[in-house]
């Protein structure tokens, strides 16, 4: 009766969590193992079935086709590679022109949003709400086949002072050809950057040591253009302005946009203006009005609240989601396969794929690009939140 | 003894209520916000009266061929109602529609039923339902194996199929997202090492490439001679597609749950499964609800993608359409913009019961 049941002073094998854990890992393994020989063993099978060859030597054979548009020297000639590098290009430009024109609208839209003005805050929540909600590719279709294809053919162009055309065919910018001697111009604007960064790293300094100000923005400013401008008059005004002018049926000279990156690059705009906006939005109401009420009982005049107070802590909330917008702009950029516009998914995976078969490195060689892409996003965005973040005492 | 009445409440002075006070506070608060006032509504003044028209009363309403569309000043709808079924249903059997609307009103009653049932029936009945659903849906449409007349994938399309592609596709992704943030938060070093390869790996590429990857990738993934359905496959890289970014949205739900909770599971005895599915799970999915919603409307306007590897899903239906030798008219405008607003009253609504449920959920007395 007084017999204490016998307790075991450790689990029995299977009960231990350390045998469990090393036994599920090795289950999810040998899963994957399995997993991925069967599709290897497949793929390699189906590779020799249909002559597919592999191996990236496909990269310097000739591509024999032609690119709508190119930032660097480009004709069928050219090789697989280059086609590569072609279309890299092109996604970063139309990228580029996304986020930052995304970023102006966002912020504008999102600061809207708290206008004195019924009307204009009535009117960002329209925008937001509207181009939110409408699919992506509805809207680079729209911008496409509906506004740009019903522009004036190019004798009808729209102009604005002779110098920018808009038609059918494209946008076109007068452009600058450069002279002899625009290198000390560039090395000048290099120059006012340098400048600008040190000496906003040393009116920080003196702030912090002595408590004096010093006018920053203001001389940026006048660096930033004052150099330039006496780089430019020294050396005798190295440029040229080159005109569109219409030769025949088109436009020759300038800057050609074609109507497939304007279509890209306003829908991308619009589309991410919008969630951008939406983030502002929700980063300024996240600050809580007791900073505003503080603020404004230390005396603060309404712009300096608005600089000092709000935007720092909103932008703790902002930051992060857009580096995830901008990300998904970068992603969102394939859709320009949809329309033709000659990125490094309509090029590579499009035609080069098409041409040569070899999905497996084609698709690997994307996909890893893209990664890349993003991940610069990230790193630069990371670093950037990392110097609004609130700065915690451990 | 003189009892105290307090003096009638005073009206509240004449510049601060009405309609007066109202338009100089809210529209002519300052001059130059007078200016853009004034800016906008001449804007809205010129621009309003001939879309309207154009939209309402010079659009063509009646008629099936292009020939109705007499006015030219007004939008031609005829093109719209015409092909109404296909934007819809696609190239499906018309007699045979009612399946497809079977398994839509399906969806739908298992959601409503799912809210509203008692938690056991919920639980033993409403759930399992819904996570056969897809399933269900495709045996009915396909038809083949319940002696119904076989419908060919090819011929499903329209509206109707991006809404069962993303519902299909969410629906596998609950429990496939749900395994892989256990697995992300996981002690065990090489399962949460392949879950965060997973996740990342979806969340990083951009869906197109996942697309892409389904259609050149895939068939030559299985054994030779096998010939996977192109709709399925989407089915596929959908489901992992949403799996990726569900699974985050499961990982901040699992961060919200209070630590004494699992504490509280433990001290009880509950084992791993138990403590998750019926402690944590529940209090997750009721967290990230309004997360889980707006991943859904992203997958859902994402199946427009389909258009660029041939699905015939809405989109794609439209641009076919329009370009059909009996409509080669110009109706782009009207077709996108019949588009975008089914696409829009979609999402809208999400995102308003979205937020209603943040706004329920939110207890936190900011301002």
């Amino acid at each position: 009766m007084s017999e204490k049941p016998q307790v075991k002073s450790s689990p029995s094998f299977f009960n231990n969590p350390r045998n469990r854990s090393l036994i599920y890992q090795f289950l999810l393994l040998a899963g994957l193992v399995y997993f991925f020989y069967g599709i290897i063993t497949n793929t390699l099978a189906n590779m020799e079935a249909r002559g597919i060859k592999s191996g990236y030597d496909f990269l310097f054979t000739t591509a024999g086709f032609d690119i709508l548009m190119s930032l660097i020297p480009y004709d069928a000639t050219y090789s697989y590679g280059r086609t590569f590098i072609v279309g890299l290009l092109n996604t970063i430009l139309v990228s580029t022109i996304g986020i930052v024109l995304a970023t102006i609208v966002g912020f504008l839209m999102g600061v809207a949003h708290f206008s004195k003005n019924w009307l204009i805050r009535k009117l960002a929540v329209a925008y937001i709400e509207t181009f939110r909600n409408i699919p992506l590719l509805l809207q680079i279709f729209f911008w496409y086949f509906a506004v740009l294809a019903t522009l004036p053919s190019a004798r009808q162009s729209l102009s604005i002072g002779e110098a920018i055309f808009l038609n059918v065919r494209g946008l076109y910018l007068p452009g600058l050809i450069a002279e002899s001697g625009a290198g000390f111009v560039y090395t000048a604007i290099g120059l006012a950057f340098t400048a600008i960064f040190f000496l906003a790293r040393w009116a920080r300094k003196r702030q912090n040591d002595t408590g004096q100000q010093f006018p920053v923005f203001l001389t940026s400013l006048g660096i930033l253009f004052g150099l330039p401008l006496i780089a430019l008059l020294l050396s005798g005004i190295p440029f040229v302005w080159d005109f569109p002018a219409l030769k025949g049926f088109n436009f020759r000279g300038g800057i050609t946009v074609i109507p497939e990156l304007m279509a890209l690059a306003l829908a991308l705009t619009v589309y991410t203006g919008a969630f951008i906006a939406e983030a502002v939005r929700a980063g300024v109401q996240a600050v809580p009005h007791g900073q505003t009420e503080a603020a404004r009982s230390l005396g603060l005049k309404e712009s300096r609240i608005m600089k000092l107070i709000i935007v720092p802590q909103a932008m703790r909330v902002i930051v992060p989601l857009l580096n995830s917008e901008y990300q998904s702009l970068v992603k969102n950029s394939t859709l320009a396969t949809a329309i033709g516009y000659p990125d490094l998914f309509t090029v590579f995976v499009g035609t080069t794929l098409n041409q040569t078969g070899q999905a497996i490195e084609i698709v690997f060689m994307t996909m890893a690009v893209y990664f890349v892409i993003n991940m610069t996003i990230s790193f630069v965005m990371n670093r950037f939140n990392a110097s609004v973040e609130l700065a915690e005492r451990n | 003894m003189k009892e105290f009445t307090p003096l009638p409440d005073k009206p509240a002075p004449n510049d601060v209520v009405g309609i007066i006070p109202w338009l100089k506070d809210n529209l002519f608060p300052t001059p130059l916000n007078s200016l853009v006032t004034l800016a906008i509504i001449a804007f809205f003044v010129t621009v309003i009266p001939p879309l309207f028209d154009w939209l309402f009363f010079s659009a063509n309403w009646s008629g099936t061929t292009q020939a109705a569309c007499t006015n030219k000043d007004g939008a031609c709808w005829v093109f719209v109602i015409a092909w109404s079924k296909q934007f819809f249903y696609g190239s499906y059997p018309v007699e045979e529609l009612w399946r497809i609307n079977t398994c839509l009103l399906a969806l739908v009653a298992i959601i409503v039923a799912s809210f509203k049932l008692h938690k056991d029936l919920r639980n033993k009945i409403a759930i399992p339902l819904f996570l056969l659903l897809p399933f269900l849906s495709i045996i009915l449409l396909d038809g083949s194996l319940i002696g119904l007349e076989y419908v060919a994938t090819d011929y499903w399309g329209g509206f109707t199929l991006n809404v069962m592609l993303a519902a299909a596709s969410i629906i596998v992704a609950f429990p496939l997202s749900f395994l892989w943030a256990l697995g992300r938060r996981s002690d065990m070093p090489f399962i949460r090492s392949v879950s965060v390869i997973l996740i990342e790996f979806f969340r990083g590429v951009p869906v197109l490439a996942l697309f892409f990857m389904g259609s050149v990738m895939l068939p030559l993934f299985f054994p030779e001679g096998t010939n996977v359905d192109k709709l399925l496959r989407v089915w596929i890289v959908l489901t992992l597609f949403m799996s990726g970014y569900m699974a985050e949205v499961f990982r901040g739900g699992f961060q919200a749950v209070p630590n004494g909770q699992y504490e509280a599971a433990d001290s009880l005895g509950l084992g791993f499964w138990q403590k998750t599915l019926l402690i944590i799970l529940p209090q997750v999915i009721k967290i990230s609800m309004p997360n889980i919603l707006a991943t859904f409307v992203m997958l859902f306007k994402n199946t427009t993608f389909l258009l660029i590897i041939g699905i015939f899903e809405m989109l794609s239906t439209t641009q076919t359409a329009l370009t059909n030798s009996n409509w080669l008219g110009g109706h782009s405008t009207e077709g996108y913009l019949f588009v975008a607003v089914v696409f829009w009253i979609c999402c809208f609504s999400m995102s308003m019961i979205s937020s209603s449920i943040e706004r329920k959920l939110d207890t936190s007395h900011k301002n």
